[in-house]
């Protein structure tokens, strides 16, 4: 097994053993430094329930990441222990090892580990000193047992290990579209005309209809995509004066001004508010935004420029030109992806909670 | 005095056989040693290099200038062949891209045994059988930017941007895929190769080509390519002459190893 550098005795961690996820998601990888391991997990799922870990003793990782709502909180923005609104909406946290390997919306971090010291130490949202919370883990008994049998030690390493080892098991895969990929039931008509539709970019040449959600979300983790920054995206939300910096702000790079990530769409029914700064409350606010609500840019991706159903692309003015059922339709599609196990798992939940 | 003679011619003879056979060894293990071979693809808009969002190109057959946002392809089943054996690569799909960040994009073939190669050989696109699974392979993602859906199988070349025409700006999208547009293409390797000299090849990639024929594509008329089998086939035609050696240019010297 792979030893961490923080490692002062060998340990014998079990490796979790019935982890698994569907072919069609694709390759996955677990840092060799951090392998998925039993003990790390429960320990993880401790600390991302326990609001010891913030400041005041208020916030958990959990208070903007709440699994009935697919560990997201239902604000515009979160809210952490200043009680200042955050400048981002709370993201999702299912399937986390596919798609952009890049975190928070303008993915300024490559690794889930490094993604949360930011919410730990942030004085917006969890006020943490690292080093008073190692010495506060390492008074409690049951936190010294969990570290010493998962990583050997009580460390700022370890914590956020054991963090992200958590996050990584958090797979989302039995939803009504999963169940469906795999043979176990068929959609109906209108989630079907939905289905067909966001796998489609529109060509009038040939009669194709299409909604274009596949081009920035992929046909089975319905997230971006894994390769460089192609799973970033200007989709239009602000127009060339107000375009806020985005991927840019990490890359440098004018050509990703205005560009966030795009996010995995599973459970997307229990995700509201949407976009980065959770400005549309429901999903009919965000098919009229692709509808009819597209704002023109330098960085606007063409595809959606291009995108018209009645392929008026050229006459300056952006429209898919969807119907009202279409609309319905891909809702209803939508609503497919929700995964009643994934926000009801035991083993998801909070462990401090009473039964 | 005799005896001792005779010691010393042998000892003579077997330092000499040894040192021949050790030579001839040496020879033989060098041939046979594996090396890593690089094949770089530069990227061009006609004669000049390419450079990203920029309003410069010319529309090859119409008014206005075009601007590239976006420019990647697959490349797949490399091979050299010899008379005495071919390299094939193992999962051979390379997505080809050019993101601005480095001048052009490297394909390192590695372990690959010395020979006489006389010719590479790969294809542009996505070979049928590939095209049709959602295994991946080598640079093949069926939640990739390159996937159309598993009904249709992967763009096997994309090129996105705009067409500059006074006030008018308007995008431009070329998907182009389908299993009849793949395009096997087979060139010569410059002798040095063949002499296990060479530890590199350079491939010029030029988009215009794309838009060349017997009458050259006016953007304006066709700002996009995607599910329309002629359209797709008129953009692809061309795919064979999109990539082409370097090493036959006048101009450029190949690269040898020290």
């Amino acid at each position: 097994m792979a030893t961490g550098g923080c490692n002062k005795n060998p340990r014998a961690a079990t490796p979790l053993t019935d982890f698994s996820a569907p072919f069609v998601f694709g390759r996955f990888q677990v840092p060799v430094d951090n392998p998925l391991t039993e003990e790390a997990v429960e320990l993880g799922r401790r600390l991302f329930y326990d609001p010891h870990l913030s400041a005041n003793g208020k916030v958990s990782c959990s208070t903007c990441h709440i699994q009935r709502l697919a560990f997201t909180d239902g604000r515009t923005t979160s809210v952490g222990v200043s009680g200042r609104p955050l400048a981002f909406n709370s993201m999702t946290l299912a399937n986390l090892m596919w798609g952009p390997q890049r975190f928070f919306w303008n993915g300024r971090v490559a690794t889930l580990e490094e993604q949360t010291l930011v919410p730990l130490q942030h004085p917006d949202e969890m006020a943490q000193n690292l080093e008073r919370l190692v010495t506060e883990l390492r008074k409690d008994a049951k936190y010294r047992k969990l570290f010493e049998k998962a990583y050997g030690e009580t460390s700022r390493a370890a914590i956020i290990r054991a963090l992200a080892s958590f996050e990584r098991t958090l797979v989302s895969a039995n939803s009504r579209y999963d169940q469906f990929l795999r043979g176990e039931l068929t959609l109906d008509a209108q989630e079907e005309l939905g289905r067909k539709l966001f796998m489609a970019h529109p060509d009038v040449k040939v009669s194709l209809r299409g909604a274009n959600c596949i081009d920035c979300h992929s046909q089975f983790l319905t997230g971006g995509s894994s390769a460089r920054y192609d799973g970033f995206s200007n989709n239009g939300l602000d127009d060339e004066a107000h375009l806020q910096p985005g991927l840019q702000a990490v890359t440098g790079n004018p050509a990703h001004r205005g560009m966030f990530k795009v996010p995995s769409l599973r459970n997307i029914a229990l995700t509201a508010p949407y976009m980065h700064d959770g400005r549309f409350n429901s999903l009919e606010e965000v098919l009229d935004h692709y509808d009819r609500g597209i704002k023109n840019s330098s960085t606007l991706s063409p595809l959606i420029v291009e995108a018209d159903n009645r392929g008026g692309a050229a006459s300056g003015r952006i429209s898919l030109h969807l119907t009202a059922t279409e609309k319905v339709s891909i809702i209803a599609f939508l609503h497919t992806l929700t995964d009643h196990d994934f926000v009801t798992a035991e083993r998801f939940s909070d462990p401090f909670a009473r039964k | 005095m005799n005896r001792m003679r005779k010691i010393a011619w042998l000892r003579t003879a077997f330092l000499a056989v040894a040192a021949a056979l050790g030579v001839t060894g040496w020879r033989l293990y060098h041939a046979a040693q594996a090396r890593e071979l690089a094949l770089y693809f530069h990227p061009f808009v006609g004669k000049e290099p390419l450079v990203l969002n920029q309003d410069r190109y010319p529309n090859p057959g119409g008014k206005g200038r075009f601007k590239v946002r976006d420019f990647q392809f697959f490349l797949s089943n490399i091979r050299l062949v010899s008379a005495t054996g071919t390299y094939l690569e193992s999962d051979s799909y390379h997505l080809v891209r050019f993101d601005g960040e480095e001048p052009g994009f490297v394909i390192m073939l590695h372990e690959v045994p010395r020979r006489n190669y006389e010719r590479i050989e790969f294809g542009i696109g996505v070979d049928a059988t590939a095209n049709k699974s959602l295994k991946q392979r080598g640079d093949l993602d069926p939640n990739g930017r390159m996937a159309w859906n598993w009904e249709v199988g992967y763009k096997f070349v994309l090129l996105e941007g705009t067409l500059l025409r006074g006030d008018a700006n308007d995008p431009l999208v070329y998907h182009v895929g389908f299993e009849e547009n793949y395009r096997p293409i087979a060139t010569e390797v410059p002798r040095e190769l063949r002499h296990s000299r060479l530890v590199r090849l350079d491939f010029r990639v030029d988009i215009l080509r794309l838009f060349q024929g017997a009458t050259n594509v006016d953007l304006a008329a066709l700002p996009s390519v995607k599910f329309d089998r002629a359209d797709a086939a008129l953009i692809a035609r061309n795919f064979s002459s999109m990539v082409t050696p370097m090493w036959k240019d006048a101009a450029s010297q190949p690269h040898s190893a020290r």
